[in-house]
């Protein structure tokens, strides 16, 4: 068996405001593998964004327990989860979330700054993973010269660009119209198939969910049985 | 570990985004800081001038308690040469009138009404000719005036020079008998007491028994205090008392004529100050605000709190230091304008923007821009992420 990525147990978020209290995920157990592409599906408000926040740690739980490439995310600091996260994981939004007032390749390099690199070097990887995503003719547009599906390309090579083992994505193809979610979605399937990322999606269309490798079903809160999707 | 400069493109790019209200922010800034700057060198320039030079440091002015504007009785001369430590004293007596066009600011000069035989002695720095100096003594109608002066008009000895009077109903008719020379540049013109005496008589129908001022030359300059207390003191229960001061204390009491200028300057500065750290404070805090969600994507990325905290308050203090830096080079060329005009005031013609005065401009400039982004930019580092990225703005 190849090594497990993400493992919760009794995973639980419970959010509090007033008289409300809301259990978002509920006992969740899960195992993700290496090289998995796993698609997190459910209706609204089952909890697929907290899920996926929890693993990014962009939160903490409430309770239980999460390892995330071999690290208890309790046991760190907010200090250290952000050097954490810079590191491993990239962060895909639905609305893309570019700094609107840099270009594409100052977009890209942003996570770089926070590492050892020197300029050229981030200006090198940024300029690479532009060309991975196939935009190396628009690396001075700014966000609001691109379209929807390019600016979601540049938030890909912004994920990638610091190499992270591990790729998060929020409903990646809803803003985008079906071609651009389809150029979208085979970047994801090829980042996963041929540079082995692993990589966790949220999304509510099927047809999405067709590039994953396995798809998972939340329902209020509660992991339902896991899908081996068929595929590679 | 990574480098400060890594961020500045980052800080540089934010900082002037939106370009309007950047630019308002930056001008309203370098503004003030210009009005503050300028305030501070004229402080400066009034306050703390240059020393004394050695003659000056034995000068005193006599004047009438009241105000400038009110004369003292001639016969207080006689009675202040007694003071123990005084060497010599000139009565000397301010002459308005007017100069050819009196709408020309540069036709108001100083000219005094004095005893010819004295000025010299007690102006010890002036120089001036043996022959020139006899001369403005014997004749009557004779002045002398400062090389600036005489150069800035182009007289020449023998010129012509014509006062309309205001305060003294009375026209007077000056030949020019010496040019002289005094390291302070001040522009001046003296005349001799007589001349105006006489010229007054048939006006008045008598003599003119008071006067502007007495200068007094003391011993040395350790006996000023005292002979300045003394002077105060011996006339202190009679009708017209005195108020005797160093020759430069005068000059400031000269400037602050209108009022108490030193705490209107201070009040000024204050106002100006408190204003912009209100209006700045508020559109920094403001831009900070509306950069809540961007933050939650830095922190996203993996932007510490610190980090993020840091580039906020880089770019409101890149931003005031940017007004503070122009609104420095405003104040500089004013300072510079003004102490080449023609003013009568010779302590504004050191008017400079010292280092010193440039860094405290550019010091709370920086402190406006850290001071009123602070609160905002800690909050903004602090807020969770996922509050931040939910944050619309
Ligand atoms: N910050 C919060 N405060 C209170 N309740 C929250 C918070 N975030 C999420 N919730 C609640 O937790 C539940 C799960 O939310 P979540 O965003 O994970 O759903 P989702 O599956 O991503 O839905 P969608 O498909 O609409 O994005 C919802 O009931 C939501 O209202
Ligand atoms: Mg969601």
């Amino acid at each position: 068996m190849t090594e497990t990525v993400i493992q919760t147990r009794g995973l639980t978020k419970e959010f509090i405001r007033d008289e409300f209290h809301v259990v978002a995920l509920d006992r969740v157990d899960i195992d993700i593998r290496k090289g998995e592409f796993v698609a997190l599906m459910g209706p609204s408000g089952s909890g697929k964004s907290t899920l996926l926040h929890l693993i990014a740690a962009m939160d903490r739980p409430t309770d239980g327990e999460i390892r995330v490439l071999g690290q208890d995310l309790r046991g760190l600091s907010d200090r250290e989860v952000s050097y954490w996260r810079n590191s491993h994981v990239g962060f895909i939004f639905q609305s893309f979330n570019l700094i609107p007032v840099l270009n594409a390749i100052e977009n890209v390099e942003l996570p770089l700054k926070l590492t050892t690199l020197t300029k050229k070097e981030q200006r090198e990887h940024a300029a690479t993973a532009l060309k991975l995503v196939g935009l190396e003719e628009r690396m001075r547009h700014l966000p609001r010269q691109l379209s929807g599906g390019q600016e979601q390309r540049v938030a890909i090579a912004r994920a990638i660009v610091t190499d992270p083992d591990l790729i998060l994505a929020d409903e990646p193809t809803g803003n985008l119209d079906a071609a651009s979610a389809d150029e979208a979605l085979n970047l994801l399937a090829k980042l996963n198939r041929d540079y082995g990322k692993t990589i966790v999606m949220v999304t509510h269309d099927p047809h999405a969910a067709g590039f994953a490798t396995r798809v998972c079903h939340l329902e209020k809160g509660v992991l339902l049985e896991s899908l081996q999707a068929d595929g590679s | 570990m990574m480098r400060i400069s890594n961020f500045l493109p980052l800080v540089f790019k934010n900082s002037f985004r939106n370009r309007r209200r950047s630019i308002l922010t930056v001008a309203s800034l370098a503004l003030s800081l210009c009005l503050l700057g300028l305030l501070m060198a004229m402080y400066e320039a009034l306050f703390y001038g240059p020393d004394p030079t050695p003659a000056q440091a034995v000068r005193l002015v006599v004047r009438n308690k009241v105000s400038l504007a009110q004369p003292m009785p001639l016969s207080h001369e006689q009675k202040i040469r007694q003071v123990p430590g005084v060497e010599a004293v000139m009565l000397q007596q301010w002459f308005g009138g007017t100069y050819r066009d009196a709408r020309d600011p540069n036709n108001f000069f100083a000219r005094f009404a004095v005893q010819p035989q004295e000025v010299f002695s007690i102006f010890s720095e002036y120089s001036l000719p043996e022959a020139e100096r006899q001369a403005f003594v014997r004749e009557r109608t004779a002045c002398v005036a400062s090389r600036t002066l005489a150069d800035k008009f182009g007289w020449k000895t023998g010129e012509r020079i014509t006062f309309v009077g205001d305060i003294f109903p009375v026209t007077v008719e000056l030949k020019l008998a010496g040019i002289y020379d005094d390291p302070n540049q001040n522009e001046v013109l003296y005349f001799q007491w007589e001349y105006l005496r006489e010229s007054l008589r048939p006006v008045f129908g008598g003599e003119m028994d008071m006067v502007s001022q007495f200068i007094l030359k003391a011993d040395s300059p350790e006996s000023v205090p005292r002979i300045s207390r003394e002077v105060d003191e011996m006339f202190a229960v009679t009708p017209f008392q005195t108020k005797t001061e160093s020759e430069q204390a005068f000059v400031l009491s000269f400037v602050s004529f209108l009022g108490n200028l030193k705490l209107f300057m201070l009040a000024i500065g204050g106002a100006v100050t408190f204003t912009i750290l209100l209006v700045s404070a508020n559109t920094l805090s403001m831009s900070v605000r509306e950069r809540i969600r961007e933050v939650g994507i830095m922190k996203t990325l993996g932007f510490t709190p610190g980090i993020i905290l840091g580039t906020l308050l880089g770019e409101a203090s890149l931003m005031s230091l940017t007004g503070g830096l122009i609104g420095c080079a405003f104040a500089w060329a004013l300072c510079a304008m003004i102490s080449s005009a023609p003013i009568p005031f010779a302590q504004l013609r050191g008017l400079a923007l010292t280092p010193l005065i440039t860094l405290i401009c550019l010091s709370i400039a920086i402190l406006i821009g850290l001071g009123s982004a602070l609160l905002p930019a800690l909050n903004a580092s602090r807020r969770p992420i996922l509050d931040s990225l939910g944050h619309s703005g």
